[in-house]
C-alpha cells in the first residue's frame, strides 16, 4: 500500500502542482495584459468598460502621448544611473553591516542590531527630513537619490538571517586560514550569498527605480535630475488636469474630438513603459533565486 | 582580525558568558575590523534615521511651517488627546489591525505556500514563467488593481458575481463592496493578488541556502515528497519566516491607506478607514501636520512593544531573533 | 460658463483638478507681423521697451501640466518680446507636501500661484502699491473686484485672479456648471416638454424608463448619482439648487445668514424622492459604492436616462457617447427646483476665482519688472496670442472682423503634441485674463465665440435647439440675478486645521455614511434612517462650520460693498 501511493504520487502531485501553477499564472497575468490592452486602446473608448485581453479600438496614441514631451528619454538615464549606483553601494554597505552583526561574538552585535531595526518603525516626518537633506547641500544635487537610502533595516536583517544559516565551520576555516573579517565577508560570504543579494538587489533596485517621491521632494526645479518615474507622473497628473480642462473650460475649442487620451488610458501606456526595463532585467537576477547555485559547489 | 586571537571561538555559549570588563575591552581591540565594517555605517544610521527625530516635538505643538522652532506654539497633549478622544479613532484602529492581521496571514500563507510548490517544479522554463508572471501584478498600481477589482466585483457583470450565479452558489449577483462584512476579506484578497509573487521571492531564495545533503538523508529515511516538503523545506525556511513575521508584526498598524480608500465608499466607511485614511483626512489634508505626527509617534511605540514582545517570545521557545 | 464650475469642488481634495482651467489659447507663430503692428497701436504702452533687458523668472504652477517644449512659439515669442524667460515648475504630487516643505525651507519661486497657507506663511508681497504704480492694464482689469481681492487677515492684495473677471459682452454658449440632466432622446420622445420642478423630470424618468425596460439589451437605469473620492457633488449638492438658492456650497445663504442644509428638510425632500425611485428600481443600486470610472462607463453605455451633476464632471462619457454616434443618448441640463414658485438660480454671474492666480514671493529680486511683465501681457495683443494664437496661423480673420477657425486650425488645437510646442496654456491658465470680448468684438476666446460654437454642434443638437427656440445651451437657464456682494460662501477660507474645517469633514463623512442607508432604505424606513442621520449630524460641530461662514459673510458685507 505504501509503496504504491508512492508509486502514483509523483504524477498525481506533479500534474495537479502544475495546474495550479498554471491557474496562479492565469490570474496573476490578467491584470498586466488588460493593462496592456488598455494602454492600445483609444482613451475616449475605454471608457465604455469592458476592455480585457484585447484592445478594441487599437490606437498608439497613449504611448505617442507618453514620449511627446521628449523629456523622459534624460529621464531615463537618470533613473538608470540612480538605480544602478544605488543598488551597487546599498548591496555592499548593507550586507557588510549584515555580515558584522551575524557574528556571535561581535560585542557590538545587540546595540548595533537594535538601532538599525528601530528605524523600521518610526518616521521622523517630511519636514525634518526636508531640512536634513538642505543642510546637507543635498537638494537638487544627484546624490540625494543615493545617499539618503544607503541602509536599509529590513534587507539587512534578511542577509543577516541568511548568513546565519550558512553552516559556521565555513567563516572558521577561513578564519583558520588567516583571514580577517573583510577578507572573509568579500571570500567567502559574498559568493555563498549570491541568492540572497539578488533577492535584496532586485528590492533595491525596483524601489529606486519606482521612487519619484525624493525628486518631488528635493530635486524638482532641475529638469536635469529628473527621473522617468517622475516624468511620468507629470504626465499622469497633468493628463487628468488637461481632461477635466478640457471639459470644464468654456473657451475651450468646442466640438473637437477631446479626450483621446484619457487618465486611465494614459495611466496604463505608463505602467507598461515603467514596467518594461524591469522585466528586461529581470531574468538576470531570478537565475539566482529560482534556480539556486548548487550550495556545495562553492562550498569546497 | 588576526588569526591565532584566543577569544574568537564563535559559540553559542560565548554570547551568554558573564564576562568581566577587561575582557570586553579585551575582546573589542580584537575585533577592529567588525568595528571598521559596522560602526560608520552606525554614524550613517544615526544621522539620516535619528537625527530628523526632533521633528517629533511637532507633535507637541500647534505646527506652522513658517515659523521657526522658537516661535511654535506649545499645546502639550492636545494632539493625543483628539486622537485618543474622538469615537472614529478606535474604530479605525480596530479596522486596521484587522485588516493587518488578515493581510499577514494571509500574506505568509499564500507566499510560503507558493514558493515551496513551484519549488516542486523540476521543468526549468515553466518554473521561470511562473515565478515571472506571478511578480508582475506588483509593478501595478493600487489604482489600476482596485479597478480591476471593483470591476470584477460589480453586479453589472462582474465576473465574480457571473461565476458564482453559473456555479449554482447564488441566485442573484452581490453587492459586494457594499457590504461591510467582506470589506477586509476582499481588500486581503487583493493583497495576496498583486505581491503573492513578490512576496515568494525571498522564500525562493532561501530555499535555494538548504543544504541538498538534506533532501539525500531524508530520501534515504524513506521520506515521501510531502515529508520533504513538511520536514526539509519548511524548516530550511523557518528561520527567515520567523524574523519576517517578527518584523511585519511592528507594522500591524500600517495597513495602507490606498486600497482602503479606493475600495471604500460611504456604505462600508466604519470597516474600511484605517489609521492612515484619518490622519490624511484630519491630519495631512487640512495642513495639521501635528497630528499626523502625534499618530506616528503612537504607532511607533506599538510597533516597538510588539516587535520587542515578539522576539522575547522567539526567544523563550528558542527560535530565531530579530535582534 | 467656465468660471463657476470651479467652485463646485468647494471644499473637495480635488488640488489638482479644481485649481486651473486652462482657458484654452491658442498658438502663434513667428509669422504673425500683421498682429504686432496692430496691438502696438492700439495699447499704447511704450514703456514696455525700455524694459527687455532678459530676465529668467521662476515660477511655481500649483496644478500639473507638462512642461512646454524648450522651442515653444508663445514662449519665445514672450522671450523675444518681453524679454522674460519662465522656469515653470508645475506640481506633481500633494500640494500639500509641496507647500509645507517649501515654507518650512523658506525658499520661494518669484512667482508662486496662490494658497492660503503662503500668506499665513509670509511668502508673499502686497501687491496694491505695485499695480497702482506700474501696471495701468491690470488695474484696469481689476477694477471692479478689487475689495474683493483684499486678503481678510490684513487688507493686502497678494493674488491676481486668473479667473471670473469678465471683460465686455461675453456670451456664454456651453454650460458645464450642475443642472439635472436628462437624455435628449427622452426629451424627443415625449415632445420636447421643458421639466421644471423635480416632480416633473422624475416624471419624463418613470414614463421613459416603463416604456423602455432595457436599452442596447442591458436593463435602463433610471437615474445615478456619485459619491467617489472628492467628486461627492453628485449626491451632495442637488437640494441647495432645487430651493433656488445659488451654490454656496455647504450652505444655503438667507439673508446674509448661511446655514448647513445636508441634514434639513430641503434635503430630506430630495432624497426621500430617491428613495422612492430606488424602491421602484429606478435608483442605481451600485450608486453608492461605484467608482469614477464605472460612473462614466455606465453613463457611456447610454442606459442612464438621468443624474444631478456639473456637467464637466461627466463629460468624457459624453465624449464617448458622440464618438458612437449616439447623440441622442447624450444630456441637456435643466434647472429643478422643488415647486414652479421658486426662481431657478443655477446658472450664475461670474466671480472672480479668489485666492487664485498668481502672486509674487518675498524672494523675488524685482517685483517691479515681474508686475510690468504681468501688465503688458494683459495687453489685447498678448490676450489675443495666448487665447487665439496668431492670425492667418493659429485663426483667420472674416471679412465682418471675425476670428475663425478653420477645421484643420480646429483639429491642430487639440493635438498634445503640438499644444506643448505652440500653445502657453500652462502659463494662461494662471495669468490674469480677459473673459468676455476684446474691444473689437471678437470673443476673447475661440470657445466664446458664438460662430465656433454653432459650428460644433451635431444636426441632432441643432434639431433639439430649434424645437425649443433656444440657440445655446444656457438658454434653459434662467438669466441670473447679480450675485450677493458675499457670493459665494464656498470660497470662504476656512482656516486649517480649525474646529471649522474639521467639521467640515465631519459633515461630509456623515453624509455619505448615512444618505446611502435613507435612500435604499424600505419607503416605511426611510423615515427612520433620516432621523439617525440628522442625529449623526447634531454630534457634530455644526455650529463652528455655520460660525466662520457667517462671520465672513459679514466682513464681506462690510469691506466689499463699496467695490461693486
Amino acid at each position: 500500500m505504501r509503496t504504491r501511493t508512492l508509486k502514483m504520487e509523483p504524477v498525481v502531485f506533479h500534474t495537479l502542482n502544475s495546474l495550479f501553477m498554471i491557474v496562479i499564472a492565469i490570474v496573476t497575468l490578467y491584470p498586466f495584459l488588460n493593462t496592456l490592452a488598455i494602454s492600445l486602446n483609444a482613451g475616449n473608448d475605454t471608457i465604455r468598460g469592458g476592455i480585457y485581453l484585447l484592445p478594441r479600438v487599437w490606437t498608439d496614441q497613449n504611448y505617442r502621448a507618453v514620449f511627446a514631451g521628449g523629456t523622459i528619454y534624460h529621464a531615463f538615464w537618470i533613473s538608470v544611473a540612480r538605480t544602478v549606483l544605488a543598488t551597487v553601494l546599498s548591496l555592499f554597505l548593507t550586507s557588510m553591516l549584515a555580515y558584522a552583526i551575524s557574528r556571535k561574538e561581535y560585542v557590538f552585535r545587540k546595540p548595533i542590531t537594535i538601532v538599525v531595526v528601530m528605524t523600521m518603525y518610526f518616521n521622523a516626518g517630511l519636514i525634518p527630513s526636508y531640512f536634513l537633506i538642505r543642510d546637507l547641500h543635498l537638494l537638487n544635487n544627484f546624490l540625494v537619490y543615493i545617499i539618503p537610502g544607503l541602509i536599509s533595516a529590513f534587507n539587512m536583517i534578511v542577509i543577516r538571517t541568511y548568513i546565519q544559516t550558512l553552516p559556521e565551520g565555513l567563516i572558521e576555516s577561513a578564519k583558520i586560514d588567516g583571514a580577517g573579517d573583510f577578507r572573509t565577508f568579500i571570500s567567502i560570504i559574498l559568493p555563498l550569498c549570491q541568492p540572497v543579494l539578488a533577492t535584496v538587489a532586485l528590492f533595491v533596485a525596483v524601489g529606486q527605480w519606482n521612487a519619484w517621491f525624493d525628486t518631488f521632494l528635493y530635486a524638482s526645479s532641475k529638469q536635469d535630475l529628473s527621473t522617468l518615474q517622475y516624468e511620468l507622473m507629470k504626465l499622469l497628473s497633468s493628463s487628468m488636469l488637461s481632461n477635466s480642462n478640457a471639459a470644464v473650460s468654456s473657451g475651450a475649442d468646442p466640438g473637437a474630438a477631446r479626450n483621446m487620451v484619457t487618465p486611465m488610458s494614459i495611466r496604463a501606456a505608463i505602467t507598461i513603459v515603467a514596467s518594461l526595463p524591469i522585466l528586461v532585467v529581470y531574468p538576470f537576477l531570478q537565475r539566482y533565486f529560482v534556480h539556486g547555485m548548487q550550495l556545495g559547489s562553492v562550498k569546497e | 582580525m588576526m588569526a591565532g586571537t584566543p577569544e574568537v571561538i564563535p559559540s553559542k555559549k560565548a554570547e551568554a558568558k558573564v564576562e568581566s570588563k577587561s575582557s570586553f575591552v579585551k575582546r573589542m581591540s580584537g575585533q577592529k575590523q567588525l568595528m571598521l565594517m559596522s560602526l560608520p555605517i552606525l554614524l550613517y544610521v544615526f544621522v539620516f534615521s535619528y537625527y530628523p527625530i526632533w521633528g517629533w516635538t511637532m507633535a507637541f505643538q500647534n505646527y506652522k511651517p513658517a515659523r521657526s522652532f522658537g516661535q511654535q506654539e506649545w499645546v502639550g497633549l492636545k494632539h493625543f488627546k483628539f486622537l485618543f478622544s474622538d469615537d472614529t479613532f478606535l474604530m479605525v484602529l480596530r479596522n486596521t489591525i484587522g485588516m493587518s492581521v488578515i493581510n499577514m496571514v494571509l500574506g505568509f500563507a499564500t507566499a510560503i505556500i507558493f514558493a515551496i510548490l513551484l519549488n516542486e517544479i523540476k521543468q526549468k522554463l515553466f518554473k521561470r514563467s511562473i515565478q515571472t508572471i506571478s511578480y508582475l501584478p506588483h509593478f501595478l498600481s493600487w489604482i489600476i488593481v482596485t479597478g480591476i477589482v471593483a470591476n470584477s466585483l460589480s453586479v453589472d457583470s462582474g465576473i465574480v458575481n457571473v461565476l458564482l450565479m453559473k456555479l449554482g452558489f447564488i441566485n442573484e449577483p452581490i453587492m459586494w463592496l457594499s457590504e461591510p462584512k467582506y470589506f477586509w476579506g476582499i481588500v486581503g484578497a487583493s493583497h495576496v493578488w498583486k505581491e503573492v509573487g513578490w512576496n515568494a521571492i525571498i522564500y525562493l531564495a532561501a530555499i535555494t541556502s538548504i543544504d541538498p545533503s538534506l533532501y539525500e538523508a531524508a530520501e534515504i529515511d524513506g521520506a515521501n515528497r510531502y515529508q520533504k516538503m513538511l520536514f526539509v523545506t519548511l524548516p530550511g525556511i523557518k528561520s527567515i519566516v520567523i524574523i519576517l513575521f517578527i518584523m511585519n508584526l511592528g507594522w500591524i498598524l500600517d495597513a495602507g491607506f490606498e486600497v482602503q480608500y479606493l475600495l471604500g465608499n460611504g456604505v462600508v466607511v466604519d470597516w474600511s478607514q484605517t489609521i492612515d485614511i484619518f490622519v490624511l483626512k484630519y491630519g495631512l489634508q487640512i495642513g495639521n501636520y501635528s497630528l499626523a505626527t502625534a499618530a506616528g509617534i503612537f504607532k511607533t511605540v506599538v510597533s516597538i512593544t510588539l516587535i520587542f514582545a515578539a522576539n522575547t517570545i522567539a526567544k523563550r521557545f528558542g527560535e530565531d531573533r530579530l535582534i | 460658463m467656465g468660471i463657476q464650475t470651479k467652485k463646485k469642488l468647494w471644499g473637495s481634495m480635488s488640488l489638482v483638478l479644481a485649481l486651473s482651467i486652462a482657458l484654452v489659447g491658442c498658438s502663434d507663430n513667428n509669422g504673425g507681423n500683421g498682429a504686432t503692428t496692430n496691438s502696438t497701436s492700439n495699447n499704447g504702452s511704450g514703456e514696455v521697451a525700455e524694459e527687455t533687458k532678459p530676465i529668467t523668472l521662476s515660477a511655481f504652477i500649483s496644478t500639473p501640466n507638462q512642461a512646454p517644449t524648450s522651442d515653444n512659439r508663445i514662449y519665445k515669442k514672450i522671450k523675444d518680446e518681453l524679454g522674460v524667460s519662465l522656469n515653470m515648475e508645475f506640481l506633481v504630487g500633494d500640494l500639500q507636501q509641496k507647500l509645507g516643505v517649501m515654507i518650512a525651507g523658506g525658499d520661494y519661486p518669484d512667482l508662486i500661484t496662490a494658497d492660503t497657507k503662503l500668506v499665513a506663511a509670509g511668502a508673499v508681497i502686497p501687491l496694491e502699491e505695485l499695480i497702482e504704480e506700474h501696471a495701468p492694464n491690470l488695474k484696469k482689469h481689476y477694477a471692479k473686484a478689487w475689495n474683493k481681492m483684499k486678503d481678510s487677515s490684513d487688507g493686502h492684495i497678494y493674488w491676481l485672479p486668473n479667473y471670473g473677471v469678465v471683460t465686455g459682452e461675453p456670451k456664454f454658449n456651453s454650460y458645464s456648471g450642475p443642472a439635472f440632466w436628462i437624455q435628449k432622446d427622452i426629451l424627443k420622445e415625449a415632445g420636447y416638454p421643458t421639466p421644471k420642478t423635480l416632480d416633473d423630470y422624475t416624471k419624463l424618468i418613470r414614463d421613459y424608463a416603463a416604456k423602455h425596460p432595457t436599452i442596447d439589451g442591458q436593463p435602463t437605469i433610471g437615474y445615478t448619482t456619485l459619491a467617489f473620492d472628492w467628486r461627492t457633488f453628485p449626491l451632495l449638492n442637488a437640494p441647495e439648487h432645487l430651493t433656488g438658492h445659488p451654490n454656496d456650497g455647504g450652505v444655503v445663504v438667507d439673508d446674509g445668514v448661511a446655514s448647513v442644509f445636508a441634514d434639513k428638510e430641503i434635503s430630506k425632500r430630495y432624497y426621500k424622492e430617491l428613495n422612492a425611485l430606488y424602491n421602484e428600481g429606478l435608483m442605481d443600486k451600485e450608486a453608492f459604492i461605484q467608482n469614477y470610472d464605472q460612473y462614466l462607463a455606465k453613463l457611456s453605455s447610454g442606459r442612464v436616462l438621468g443624474m444631478f451633476d456639473q456637467h464637466w464632471n461627466f463629460q468624457p462619457a459624453e465624449d464617448t457617447l458622440v464618438a458612437q454616434g449616439k447623440i441622442g443618448k447624450t444630456y441637456v441640463g435643466f434647472p429643478l427646483v422643488y415647486d414652479t414658485s421658486i426662481k431657478d438660480w443655477y446658472l450664475e454671474q461670474p466671480v472672480p476665482n479668489l485666492n487664485n492666480g498668481f502672486g509674487i514671493s518675498v524672494d523675488a529680486k524685482d517685483p517691479v519688472r515681474i508686475i510690468k511683465f504681468l501688465d503688458a501681457l494683459m495687453d489685447e495683443k498678448y490676450q489675443k496670442l495666448l487665447n487665439w494664437g496668431e492670425e492667418g496661423v493659429d485663426y483667420m480673420v472674416g471679412d465682418d472682423g471675425k476670428f475663425y477657425r478653420t477645421p484643420e486650425q480646429r483639429k491642430q488645437q487639440e493635438d498634445p503634441t503640438w499644444k506643448l510646442a505652440n500653445r502657453a496654456d500652462a502659463f494662461l491658465g494662471a495669468l490674469p485674463k480677459m473673459e468676455g470680448t476684446f474691444s473689437d468684438g471678437n470673443a476673447t476666446s475661440a470657445g466664446l465665440q458664438p460662430q465656433e460654437f454653432y459650428e460644433s454642434l451635431k444636426p441632432e443638437d441643432k434639431e433639439l435647439l430649434d424645437a425649443y427656440g433656444h440657440k445655446t445651451w444656457t438658454d434653459f437657464f434662467s438669466t441670473p440675478p447679480e450675485n450677493n456682494v458675499f457670493y459665494p460662501a464656498w470660497q470662504i477660507d476656512l482656516i486649517e486645521g480649525s474646529d471649522a474645517s474639521i467639521a467640515n469633514k465631519q459633515m461630509s463623512d456623515a453624509s455619505l455614511k448615512y444618505l446611502p442607508k435613507a435612500i435604499t432604505a424600505k419607503s416605511a424606513e426611510f423615515d427612520a434612517a433620516w432621523n439617525e442621520y440628522v442625529e449623526a449630524y447634531k454630534k457634530i460641530n455644526v455650529k463652528a462650520y455655520e460660525d466662520r461662514i457667517n462671520e465672513q459673510i459679514q466682513w464681506r458685507i462690510q469691506n466689499w460693498t463699496s467695490g461693486e
